[in-house]
């Protein structure tokens, strides 16, 4: 049991939820009241990560950040290590791929706010930043929650991308499931079954909390 | 605190609109759905905005598209009942109350509610009341907001029709308390005719008649537009007895009249809606007619209508009854202006929604 | 109830926050080391700690991966290569201190699992037999493209006439470790592994082996060098690898030794 690994997982998918949530409540919020034109568009963008192979996206991901890129060669400067292949560069390129399940269910979680609601907030005085605070989150969050946990989840069982931005660097990019990964190569069964079985447990848990807040989301629309 | 609204549009729906409410006066927007009157609340309420308009209320604009002036509906003082009630679930009825307050107050939110008759149903959530109790809830946040305007959404298509009798008793008694102007959206005349001093029928997005409620309700012209079965005159009187046998007897300025079950104790005032088409006319009193209400009067004039029918103005003690009848009728009386013609009304034609409690003449005043 | 809700996220997001990246920041320097290295230097660093009480992280991967990624800026500071060809391009582009150290010579065996139908010979010729009488489903060895054990497993085979008829079969692993899963997993019939691999505790049990002649392919020279950047704890190991109980344990793992300088 890695246990090095899991906690690098549990804070890479921390951190991608403490970086999301904010662009969840403004993208989801901003996607589900306006419509536009392009709304298409920044829907499918937004949804691309989810249709592109991961190690597509891998590659795409090196090419943008690794060394000899502007934004590589920005962070070389400033911190003195590369951005890949270290925590900082997983927590990147988990931000990305993770943006449809952050945006996504908090775009559903902020349709299901009455438009009657939101303009009575209006009437009542309320700024847009006190609607959003006083009326609109409170109805959206079970949206919002699916969201941060389904991004949870998903950046624990993420490989692909992972392995080609971060490599298998012990303690700072080898994750849980690049360490199953390992445990296999190197023969040891037991290893490999046991963090495989937390991971299935967390995933099932994600099942269970994302499929009672849905109801919850359910019956308040009702 | 006069409200001023001119409006103008060519798409989504073409829209040329202007008319005026002085503090204190209730102006119903009447017409059929889609005629643009919701959209011109939406406009007063900043919720909606025309290729060219002017809200402004006691002079200072909330918009003015010519001066580039559009305050977002957060800044305008508006209070708005939708027709959905839009009240946020999530909050107790006295919470609702105390969102639209610039300076929460428990206490004075309570109190709110209690002017609107829920007293001691704070603390429920909307789920758990009633229709009409949402709607009144509605009513006490919107008025909490303490607006420049206070603008009403067909408020009352959602109740049932011993509610709705009810809550127009409520409406019209809170309105001794307003000293705002007050717009009401309803398609349905007698609503109107009921509530409000004037009145502006929309037809196709235009204004096709403005004027103070008899004048609107007594012009064919303006009511083709809503339906020419609506055309009715409006008679003040006072409950005077209810019988036993299920009737009550009313003393209007041209007599007694008799109606079913009026509700109200003795004295009270109402005023009393006669629909056109239920009325009949006879040059000499009749006798042996099952009719209770038999009154007479002098034929004002006499206005041609499309088709068979005409309508006949018919000054009684100096209210104006309206009769609508065959032309050929009209040729085999030889009716003419001048004439005395008795007006004949079946008391159970007069319908119970017919009937409204009158705003104290004392009051209106204020 | 909101509160709580939020209170609980807000509690959640204090623990991430508070053990930020910063702690993820181990003194332990990262040594890039080839897969068929995996039991043998695993036991080296184990020694290594328990002498001088220093601690190195072990990344095991494919050779030619390890190149690239050092080349993308990777932060390993001692790179263990299966084929010092890596090392002299590292070098010449200036990614290493210097050529580094010849630190041994491994082998390539045929290794099949237990219950096999294939029954390994250092000829070869077992498996000649069975695979022209179509009795071979799968072979594995590592990816030529960027392993070197997989490329000299397929010069082998070159050698021995029988990789036309056998590459349409064979899985390729994605390093030599990953080749040695797939041979033993009963999956195929077997496949060409590393010596070291082979004689590890962990493997052994699972198969038997035949040594491939060293003759049939080019030498599995296995050189490693010290990469910009490395610190005394790095060098500190680097010298350990020369030392008696590091080469012992090489040699218990298969490796010929380069003589002692």
């Amino acid at each position: 049991m890695d246990w090095t690994a899991l906690w690098l997982s549990m804070r890479l998918a921390g951190w991608t939820v403490v970086v999301l949530l904010p662009v969840a409540v403004l993208m989801g919020r901003f996607l589900a009241y306006r419509q536009f034109r392009a709304k298409g568009l920044v829907e499918a963008l937004v949804m691309l990560p989810l249709v592109l192979p991961p190690t597509v996206f891998g590659f795409y991901l090196l090419v943008a950040f690794g060394r000899n890129s502007p934004v590589g060669d920005l962070w070389q400067s400033l911190f003195a290590h590369q951005l890949v292949f270290s925590f900082e560069g997983l927590v990147a390129a988990s931000v990305i791929f993770n943006l449809p399940f952050a945006i996504q269910p908090a775009q559903r979680g902020f349709e299901a706010v009455p438009v009657e609601v939101r303009e009575a907030a209006a009437c009542c005085g309320m700024s847009p930043v006190r609607s959003l605070w006083r009326v609109e989150l409170p109805l959206a969050w079970p949206g919002l929650i699916t969201a941060m946990v389904l991004t949870f989840a998903h950046t624990l069982g993420e490989f692909g991308i992972v392995l080609m931005v971060g490599g298998s660097i012990p303690g700072e990019t080898k994750t849980i499931a690049i360490a199953i990964y390992d445990r296999v190569q190197g023969f040891d069964d037991q290893a490999a079954a046991i963090m495989s079985a937390v991971l299935v447990a967390i995933s099932l848990f994600t099942i269970a909390v994302t499929y009672w807040l849905s109801a919850r989301v359910g019956r308040r629309l009702s | 605190m006069a409200l001023e609204v001119m409006a103008r549009a060519r798409t989504p729906i073409p829209l040329d609109v202007a008319f005026q409410v002085e503090p204190g006066e209730l102006l119903a927007l009447v017409g059929h759905s889609g005629a643009g009157k919701t959209t011109l609340l939406r406009t007063i309420a900043g919720l909606w905005r025309p290729q060219t308009g002017r809200v402004a209320v006691n002079g200072r604009a909330w918009l003015d598209t010519a001066a580039g002036v559009d305050l977002p509906t957060h800044r305008r003082r508006v209070g708005i009942v939708f027709q959905s009630y839009a009240l946020f679930p999530h909050m107790t009825a006295v919470q609702n109350v105390m969102a639209a307050m610039d300076i929460p107050d428990k206490a004075e939110a309570e109190r709110t509610l209690d002017l609107v008759n829920l007293h001691g149903l704070a603390d429920r959530k909307p789920a758990q009341l009633s229709g009409g109790q949402q709607q009144r809830v509605a009513v006490a946040r919107a008025l909490a907001r303490r607006p420049y305007a206070l603008l009403l959404d067909e408020p009352f298509s959602a109740v049932d029709r011993a509610t709705r009798e009810k809550l127009y008793g409520e409406i019209i008694e809170l309105r001794r308390h307003l000293a705002m102007p007050v717009v009401l959206v309803t398609h349905d005349m007698n609503e109107a005719q009921l509530l409000a001093d004037r009145m502006v029928v929309i037809a196709d997005g235009r204004a096709v008649r403005e004027g103070t409620t008899a004048e609107v309700m007594a012009d064919p012209d303006a009511l083709r537009a809503m339906g020419i079965r609506e055309l009715a005159a409006m008679l003040p009187a006072i409950i005077v007895e209810h019988a036993a046998d299920g009737l009550t007897r009313l003393d209007a300025p041209t007599g007694s009249l008799f109606l079913p079950g009026v509700e109200g104790k003795p004295g009270t005032r109402v005023r009393v809606r006669i629909m056109a088409h239920e009325v009949i006319l006879s040059r000499l009193r009749p006798e042996g007619l099952s009719a209770q209400n038999i009154i007479a009067g002098k034929v004002v004039r006499i206005v041609p209508g499309v088709g068979p029918g005409v309508i006949v103005y018919v000054d009684v003690a100096g209210h104006e009854i309206l009769a609508r009848i065959t032309r050929r009728a009209t040729d085999q009386m030889a009716l003419a202006p001048g004439d005395t013609v008795h007006v004949i009304l079946k008391s159970m034609s007069v319908a119970r929604d017919h009937v409204a409690r009158a705003p104290d003449p004392s009051q209106a005043a204020e | 109830m909101l509160f709580n809700r939020r209170s609980i996220l807000a509690t959640l997001a204090a623990i991430f926050l508070a053990a930020g990246p910063v702690a993820a920041q181990d003194d332990a320097p990262v040594v890039a080391a080839a897969s068929d290295l995996q039991f043998a230097v695993a036991e080296i660093a184990k020694a290594f700690k328990a002498e001088t009480g220093m601690e190195v992280r072990l990344s095991f991967g494919s050779t030619g991966n390890f190149a690239r990624q050092i080349r993308e800026g990777a932060p390993f500071q001692l790179y263990m290569a299966a084929d010092e060809r890596f090392i002299a391009e590292l070098h010449a582009d200036g990614f290493t201190r210097d050529e580094g150290d010849l630190y041994a010579v491994g082998r390539v065996v045929i290794m099949t699992p237990n219950g096999s139908s294939l029954a390994p010979d250092e000829t070869l010729d077992n498996l000649a037999a069975m695979l022209a009488a179509g009795q071979i489903t799968r072979f594995a060895i590592a990816n030529p493209d960027h392993a070197p054990y997989g490329m000299r497993a397929r010069e082998a085979l070159i050698t021995r006439g029988l990789w036309d008829d056998l590459q349409p079969l064979l899985v390729l692993g994605e390093n030599v470790s990953q080749a040695a899963q797939f041979a033993l997993s009963g999956n195929a019939e077997g496949g060409i592994i590393a010596y070291s691999l082979a004689l590890a505790p962990e493997v052994g049990p699972r198969g038997t082996y035949a040594l491939i002649p060293e003759d049939w392919h080019e030498p599995l020279r296995q050189r490693m060098a010290l990469l910009n950047g490395a610190g005394p704890m790095t060098e500190a190991f680097y010298a350990y690898m020369k030392e008696p109980v590091a080469r012992e344990i090489m040699e218990r793992y298969g490796f010929m030794l380069p003589e002692s300088e």
